[in-house]
């Protein structure tokens, strides 16, 4: 029943044979059940993951009325020039490549680097792994009202140790020069975790013999590094690159808990200017625009990543 | 003697740089047994009664369970859960079988069409979605709270590749006994994969308890609403009162069972986890 072709065996035993033959019939009837099996699942997806896209699609072609929220018929893309009139919608497009790209630029390195301590022979790494274990099973909401009352100019502890070591009162989340990167900053704490897991699963699977043999070659630990272990993790990395880009597009807790995309539309993105216009205004047919747009930025940012990562032959 | 002392200051500095990591867990424990005026006022500058509390109280945990009725939004919490786990435990199951082990048409292009899901993240879709779930009349239902995460890609993935690990021959043998399909999948298949089960039944549980963004929109019914979604209220109550001990001790509530169940099952959690990120 497997996909792999087994070797034809040399001899057949009765048994075998009516077990054939009795397995051909069955295969028919199989059939059925196993399209039967999948069924739910089929059902579900296209219900709650497929349908939605569909709806959103043609919605964005309507009008709304805002208060009834019946469509009032269709008005071609009228949905979308709205959108790229709105200077409230560009900064969101903005901040969803900027959340992503500093999302990444924090992740990666820091998780590596976590990874690499945790797989290393020290004393207490094992407190260590539970540390990162704990932050990633925190709910994210639990992990952003910490980290707001950890922010908070006034009265936040941050200000409490930067004010106690001489450096002055930092504004953090209530000012725009600073509040997208500190959501990114606690958002990248909660999510770190499972980057770290992928990459000690990787660090697990480098090959002893190839560490040993740079080794005798008298190459160093950061060279070792990154001539034998990075190259190894090739496919862990592309992975965690995957993750960390989803991570960073629906960042949408943060926002609305902690800057409800201020100051200055400096923290909106598309998830958020979305549930606004859906959820504040009653704009359905301007919401289900920016729904496309997200997808279609998904799309195009997952396919540029797939084509950058592809497995390339060594 | 050298080398012992070069191993403690390493340890020393790790186990530095693990508190530090899990810093903002330990304070949300300790800020759970301090008053909301403490954790304001004794913050900043910093002192020892910036972490620790000066005068601990557990009259948070007695306010949040007595007036605010946070007792409530656990037990709404928790039948999501489980509406989310015994429907992902049937849904997951069966569709790994057949993908793993049944042959049927156009398996490959359905097994493609249930994957791609993995690549879309509910905030993308969450308008449209309530558009659906409005629709079909299940706005502030529990069913609601659910139904939409029981067919999780994830999950599919995760049951097919462990019914696709098991070894052909004890299917074949009870094939060669006679054993349909029905029998395969429940007395060999399931009882065979059930560490695989175990970590489904983990990570549905952990994403259901964590969901904050769904049941705000979804969910519209306060007497039905889950922890999560009360407990972010109590940054203000209807005065605009905060009320950060409440708060964090409704935080402590729903986070210390996670962190223990996470730890605790780490083989099954780390499994789960790395499923959902290896694909």
């Amino acid at each position: 029943m497997s996909d792999s072709a087994a070797p034809e065996p040399a001899e057949v035993t009765l048994a075998e044979a009516f077990g054939k033959l009795s397995g051909a019939l069955r295969r028919r009837r199989d059939m059925g059940v196993g399209a039967l099996m999948i069924l739910p699942a089929v059902v579900g997806l296209a219900i709650f993951q497929y349908y939605p896209i569909v709806v959103a699609a043609i919605q964005s072609l309507q009008s709304f009325n805002p208060f009834t929220h019946e469509a009032r018929g269709f008005v071609g893309l009228h949905n979308y020039a709205t959108l790229l009139d709105d200077p409230q919608f560009r900064a969101a497009a903005l901040n969803t490549v900027l959340y992503i790209v500093l999302t990444l630029l924090v992740e990666l390195p820091a998780a590596l680097a976590l990874a690499q301590l945790i797989d290393s022979r020290l004393p207490a790494r094992a407190a260590l792994r539970i540390a990162v274990i704990a932050g990633l099973a925190a709910s994210e909401t639990v992990a952003v009202l910490v980290w707001n009352q950890l922010y908070d100019p006034t009265h936040g502890l941050f200000n409490a140790v930067l004010h106690a070591v001489g450096i002055g009162n930092q504004p953090f989340l209530t000012s725009s020069g600073q509040a997208l990167a500190s959501i990114v900053l606690m958002s990248s704490w909660k999510n770190l975790g499972l980057l770290v897991l992928i990459f000690l699963a990787g660090l697990q699977n480098v090959p002893a013999e190839l560490e040993e043999a740079a080794k005798l070659d008298g190459a160093g630990g950061l060279r070792r590094y990154w001539h034998v272990t990075l190259p190894a993790l090739r496919r862990y990395i592309a992975v965690g690159l995957f993750v960390s880009t989803i991570a960073g597009s629906r960042i949408f807790t943060p926002i609305i808990l902690m800057t409800q995309g201020g100051p200055k539309e400096s923290t909106t993105n598309l998830t958020y200017y979305t549930y606004q216009q859906a959820f504040q205004y009653s704009s359905y047919g301007v919401a289900a625009a920016s729904t496309v747009c997200m997808l279609i930025l998904l799309a195009v940012v997952t396919l540029i990543q797939g084509f950058v990562l592809r497995e390339r032959p060594a | 003697m050298r080398r012992l002392g070069r191993r403690a200051v390493t340890g020393a500095a790790v186990l530095t740089l693990a508190v530090l990591f899990g810093f903002p867990l330990i304070w949300m424990v300790l800020s759970a047994f301090k008053s909301t005026h403490s954790i304001v006022a004794d913050a900043y500058p910093l002192s020892w009664k910036s972490i620790v509390p000066s005068h601990a109280t557990t009259s948070n945990f007695g306010r949040l369970f007595g007036q605010l009725g946070f007792g409530r939004t656990l037990v709404n919490t928790a039948i999501a859960a489980a509406g989310q786990i015994g429907g992902s435990l049937v849904v997951c199951t069966l569709a790994g079988y057949a993908f793993a082990r049944v042959r049927f048409p156009l398996r490959t292009a359905a097994f493609a069409l249930c994957m791609l899901g993995a690549f879309i993240p509910i905030e993308a879709t969450v308008v449209p979605l309530y558009r659906v779930v409005d629709s079909l009349g299940l706005v502030s239902t529990y069913a609601v709270l659910f139904l939409p995460f029981v067919c999780n890609p994830f999950g599919i993935f995760l049951m097919r590749q462990s019914f696709r690990d098991l070894p052909d021959e004890i299917f074949d043998a009870a094939a060669v006994d006679g054993a349909g399909i029905r029998a395969l999948f429940l007395r060999i298949g399931l009882p065979n994969v059930r560490p695989a089960l175990a970590t489904l039944v983990l990570i549905q549980f952990i994403w259901s308890w964590s969901n904050y963004f769904w049941p705000l929109i979804a969910m519209q019914n306060p007497s039905r609403q889950v922890a999560q979604v009360a407990m972010a209220s109590l940054q203000t109550d209807a005065n605009n009162q905060p009320m950060y001990g409440e708060m964090f001790a409704a935080a402590t509530i729903v986070t210390v069972p996670l962190v223990l169940l996470s730890i605790g099952l780490q083989r099954y959690y780390v499994r789960g986890m790395l499923s959902a990120g290896l694909k």
